[in-house]
């Protein structure tokens, strides 16, 4: 095995890294766990893990059993990104299988923090058309479709543009909804369209909170309770957010 | 005409699901097997709402389809299968109950009128119940691949025919 000339010390700061950087893009708690573990593994050294939603602590110990070392990161929560969970789990594989040493490991790690996202563009109009996608799937016609076409990607612009300026999170989700159904509050004002309630009332489905509360539910069946309580929390307090920008709305507009 | 009605909504789901693959940054190679899972999840749930079976027990099918699929899906395209699982049960996320709940008890807190409020408090607390059972219904259905063959990785899973090919 590779202990003798790898120090346990490098060790747990690619290992924690790795699983900040798992946490904060949409893993659930045991995958974070078992991709840490895996990597562990093929790096010669036993793990003890302790995985919060905004801490991870972790203790190595070597296959003497009596050196340990120990140490504490902080999840700084950034959006989903599952180019970077696809990325890490074939690292953990290649650790496992074809023994990457960790000059390796963190220089893919770097690699797969560096890779782009999608234009803005191009996110902005695939979003656009999933806010027009539910329009239809709750039964709007093609006016009431482009109403929550215009809708969506204005409240997600200006999600972004807030997230940008740094405001608190839950309050670009209460900007994002607020733009969103403003614009289609107007709409269903000017009686554009048969239904305009359908239109207002999906506009602002692109926030819906689904990655930390389906990774609640899936948290809370593997036994992280805690883990799970918290993501569920995370969900309701979006979910708060967007009806307060909903509301908001409603009232200037009043009905 | 239903059924035509069915495969629109299935198609738009998809497209849904495509969204929010791109909004989540998915590698490129996924993005066409989540709006086609999508699609599929949405045809599942819409067919059997369609025979007067609740909303509840078809999202639970429509995502243990995806659960499903998305495994083979993860050999195909080599990619952990919660890539496909998670945007493709996006659009079934009952956002629409989840803020309906919210709008209740916001309005739950200035009304008067005793009967309002009855039927204020029915709806709301109807609401809230149908999201959170939906909520739990996704989870266990994109689960249940992983529940039953009881492993760790899907490399070792049954549901896994090609056994050499890396995840």
């Amino acid at each position: 095995m590779k202990t003798l000339n790898e120090n346990a010390q490098s060790v747990g700061t690619i290992l924690l890294e790795i699983g900040a950087l798992l946490m904060s893009s949409g893993a659930s708690t045991n995958r974070t766990r078992i991709t840490m573990e895996r990597i562990a593994r093929g790096l010669g050294y036993g793990i003890e893990l302790l995985i919060t939603q905004r801490a991870l602590m972790l203790t190595i110990i070597e296959k003497d059993q009596q050196h340990f070392f120990s140490r504490l990161k902080r999840i700084s929560p950034h959006g989903a990104n599952f180019r970077i969970v696809s990325g890490i789990s074939h690292l953990s594989w290649n650790v496992m299988e074809q023994d990457w040493t960790i000059a390796q490991i963190s220089e893919e790690v770097q690699r797969l923090k560096a890779l782009p996202h999608y234009p803005r563009l191009v996110v902005l109009g695939m979003v656009g058309l999933a806010g027009a996608g539910f329009c239809r799937i709750f039964g709007g016609g093609y006016i009431e479709m482009t109403v929550a076409f215009v809708a969506t990607v204005a409240g997600l612009f200006v999600r972004q543009e807030a997230t940008k300026a740094k405001f608190n999170p839950y309050l670009c989700i209460f900007f994002a909804a607020f733009a969103a159904s403003l614009i289609a509050g107007t709409a269903e004002y000017l009686k554009i369209g048969t239904e305009p309630d359908k239109a207002l009332a999906t506009s602002v489905l692109f926030l819906v909170p689904g990655i930390p509360l389906i990774n609640s539910v899936t948290d809370l069946m593997d036994g992280n309770i805690q883990n799970g309580m918290v993501r569920a929390m995370n969900g309701l307090m979006i979910a708060f957010s967007i009806a307060m920008g909903l509301l908001s709305v409603k009232m200037i507009l009043n009905f | 005409m239903i059924f035509l009605e069915i495969i629109t909504k299935s198609f738009w789901a998809g497209i849904a699901a495509m969204g929010f693959a791109v909004l989540f940054n998915v590698p490129r190679r996924a993005i066409l097997s989540i709006g086609m899972l999508g699609a599929v999840g949405g045809l599942i749930k819409f067919t059997v709402m369609n025979f007067d079976i609740g909303i509840i027990f078809a999202s639970f099918l429509g995502a243990t389809a995806i659960g499903i699929i998305s495994i083979q899906m993860a050999h195909m395209r080599n990619s952990p299968p919660l890539v496909f699982s998670i945007p493709s049960v996006i659009p079934m996320v009952p956002g629409m109950f989840a803020y309906k709940m919210m709008l209740g008890l916001i309005a739950l807190t200035s009304i008067e009128n005793t009967d309002d409020y009855l039927q204020s408090l029915i709806s709301t607390v109807n609401n809230g119940a149908k999201a959170m059972f939906i909520l739990i219904s996704l989870g266990t259905g994109v689960a249940i691949p992983m529940l039953l063959s009881r492993k760790e990785s899907i490399k070792k899973s049954k549901f896994n025919k090609k056994k050499e090919v890396t995840v």
